[in-house]
């Protein structure tokens, strides 16, 4: 007898050793523009980039370079104007709002620099939420926030309110939340923009051992170099098109 | 996302803008307040206007006169009665089986003389000749007897009667001084001839009359419709006094008794709209019937018109505070923008944000509901009690206002229909915002 899938399509229970393999990126000829006053503003300009399954990509580029267009068009928060995103050899062109939810639900994780959690729910819930939109059962979704807030060292805060918490600990709470799918991509937007240095090694800590412990694909979005240059591909945005960083 | 997540959420978004969901729940509140009072005011109203034209009897009664029917005076609320007819049991019970009659209540007439008691000769009153009407009044409700002071006789009483407004004016007292007769005991007497004695003169003959007397004891005065006269007693008594003066020689005749053993059938049929075909049916038995119909028809399309601008009233009102939910929905999509971005981020569809925002307007709804029937239910209670304090007060039958079940679920359930209406729009809105919301917008 199979086992039930959840809504996001994983193996709800699956055993939460086992590393699911990181989702390979594929993006050709994406181009991306917003509407402005003035006319089409073109942020991203036939951009071409393939990271590789359970790659480690760090993107720099100035403040409004489209460093998180591009993120917001890899994770299919957006669909793509002109050209192609494959994730996991998955093309998002043409999938509806709904499939472009169930693929996030599915593969990706999300980290913001505004950590994006629910103000009104503990550190646990705010877990359970992304545990429950995945579909797994009450008892595993129970276990699984549990696990995930050990693994970021958070286990004694649990019942703990974000505005209870220092910022680094609100990051790894994101952190643990981004992980309750089991994504095979982490897409992570400036996050350590807010915080302080002690947190920020904390959280580059965690989000660094995700492509080794956890078997995703991780990107980077940051404004600093030093944390840019940790990563094996390095990539910049400069005048709407990618390049690789110095 | 399960309805318990959402529900929980949603939950959790009212704990966070407690203020705000306290002052929608109020709007909510006060017009679902506003509403439930409003329909029981009406309602109440309505019963009484209604029970007022029927004396308190069933809407859908109708008298039955031992009398044949006038062909002239056919579909009359109140015809003129043709020639006197007898109603005897037979005739009830052919009317009590015709089809749509609910039931048939015979109305038995006695003629009793009357010693007013020392107590009530505000003015000079006679001795007099009077009906005393006797119903079973084991079926009171079902009768058309309004009490205005006091009580109605025990159903087996032989020693009580009611009055009527009649009986108050013949002492020169009113409504209003109805409690005054309460408990004045009444000399009566039904009388039997016995036998008629020469008077001497060769052509005219004396009547021999004999009374059976009784004490009657006042015990409440009332509003009755049953039957023609001025009191009201049981209908053991009633028949007793009337066989007495049936047994005389004359049959009663000296007395004024009618031949017919009851004075009348009180009918009522099954409903409104059969009141017509009951009373062409009893026409075709033989008997003359009256029935407010046509009054009540008229007066219940006012009442009804009445009705439907107090329920507009408060629909509006209740309308309003659906607008207060729209309005606080969208202040709260309008903050939750980039949370709403996060939570499709991490997966929720479109329809799990318009589940957990249309729950979040519903329970403001659910519970304003709850809370406005019971305000309501309590402020219709405080005007009764100020309008029964002024009709008592006027001497006239006070009023209880009840609130129907099916007006307090229809309160609450138009609050929470209204509110899932008017949080419509915004879960809309945040349905359809833009996953990349989470990441501040573009």
């Amino acid at each position: 007898m199979g086992r039930r899938a959840g809504r996001c399509g994983f193996p709800a229970g699956a055993g939460h050793h086992g590393l699911v393999p990181g989702a390979e990126v594929r993006v050709s000829g994406l181009t991306h523009a917003y509407p402005t006053r003035h006319g089409p503003l073109v942020v991203l300009d036939d951009i071409e980039v393939e990271i590789p399954s359970g790659g480690y990509v760090s993107l720099v580029g100035s403040s409004g370079a489209g460093k998180s267009t591009l993120l917001s068009l890899i994770g299919g928060l957006e669909a793509a104007q002109q050209g192609v995103v494959e994730v996991g050899n998955r093309s998002l062109a043409g999938l509806s709002r709904d499939g472009l939810a169930a693929f996030r639900c599915a593969t990706v994780g999300f980290v913001f620099q505004h950590f994006g959690l629910l103000d009104a729910l503990t550190a646990a819930e705010n877990i359970d939420v992304a545990c429950s939109l995945a579909g797994l059962p009450r008892r595993e979704r129970r276990r699984r926030t549990t696990e995930l807030l050990a693994a970021v060292g958070l286990a004694e805060r649990a019942d703990h309110r974000p505005r209870e918490l220092s910022g680094g600990e609100r990051q790894r709470v994101a952190i643990a939340r981004a992980l309750a799918n089991r994504p095979r991509l982490v897409l992570a937007d400036e996050p350590t923009g807010n915080l302080d240095d002690d947190s920020t090694a904390r959280v580059i800590g965690l989000l660094e051992s995700m492509p080794a412990d956890h078997g995703c694909t991780l990107v980077l979005v940051t404004h600093d170099r030093a944390l840019a240059a940790r990563a094996p591909l390095r990539l910049q945005l400069r005048d709407a098109r990618l390049e690789p960083a110095a | 996302m399960s309805w318990r997540d959402a529900i929980a959420l949603a939950a959790t978004s009212v704990r966070r803008s407690l203020g705000r969901a306290a002052l929608t729940v109020s709007a909510v509140a006060l017009a679902a307040a506003l509403l439930t009072a409003l329909l029981t005011i009406a309602g109440t109203a309505r019963t009484r206007v209604l029970d007022q034209l029927s004396k308190g009897g069933p809407l859908s009664g109708i008298q039955v006169a031992a009398a044949a029917p006038d062909p002239g005076e056919i579909d009359q609320d109140d015809p003129k009665p043709g020639r006197a007819k007898i109603l005897d049991d037979a005739a009830l019970e052919r009317i009590a089986d015709l089809p749509e009659v609910r039931y048939a209540l015979p109305v038995v007439a006695s003629r009793l003389f009357v010693i007013s008691p020392t107590k009530m000769r505000t003015r000079e009153v006679e001795p007099f000749v009077e009906t005393a009407v006797g119903v079973d009044l084991r079926q009171l409700p079902r009768l058309p007897i309004s009490v205005i002071a006091g009580r109605a006789p025990s159903p087996r009483s032989m020693t009580e009667v009611a009055v009527t407004e009649a009986w108050l004016e013949r002492y020169g007292l009113d409504r209003t001084q109805a409690a005054s007769v309460l408990g004045t005991e009444i000399e009566a007497g039904a009388g039997r001839t016995d036998a008629e004695a020469d008077t001497g003169d060769g052509e005219r003959r004396r009547r021999v009359i004999r009374g059976r007397w009784m004490r009657l004891q006042v015990v409440g005065v009332v509003a009755q419709e049953a039957g023609s006269g001025s009191m009201l007693v049981s209908l053991p008594l009633a028949r007793a006094s009337r066989e007495w003066s049936a047994s005389g020689i004359d049959g009663g005749d000296a007395v004024g008794l009618s031949p017919s053993p009851y004075a009348g059938v009180l009918v009522a049929a099954d409903s409104l709209d059969s009141i017509g075909r009951v009373r062409d049916r009893i026409g075709d038995v033989g008997y003359s019937t009256s029935s407010p119909e046509n009054l009540i028809a008229s007066v219940r399309r006012y009442l009804q018109v009445v009705e439907i601008v107090l329920t507009a009233i408060g629909v509006i009102a209740l309308a309003v505070a659906g607008l207060g939910i729209t309005n606080a929905l969208l202040a709260a999509v309008r903050e939750r923008r980039r949370e709403i971005g996060v939570l499709k981020a991490i997966g929720a569809r479109d329809r799990d944000v318009l589940r957990i925002f249309l729950v979040e307007a519903t329970c403001l709804g659910l519970l304003g509901g709850v809370i406005g029937a019971a305000l309501g239910y309590v402020a219709a209670r405080s005007v009764g009690a100020v309008v029964n304090g002024y009709l008592q007060d006027q001497g006239l039958v006070g009023v209880r206002p009840t609130v129907p079940t099916v007006v307090i679920l229809s309160v609450i359930a138009g609050s929470a229909v209204l509110a899932l209406i008017g949080g419509a729009l915004p879960a809309l809105r945040a349905a359809r915002l833009p996953a990349r919301e989470a990441v501040g917008g573009s």
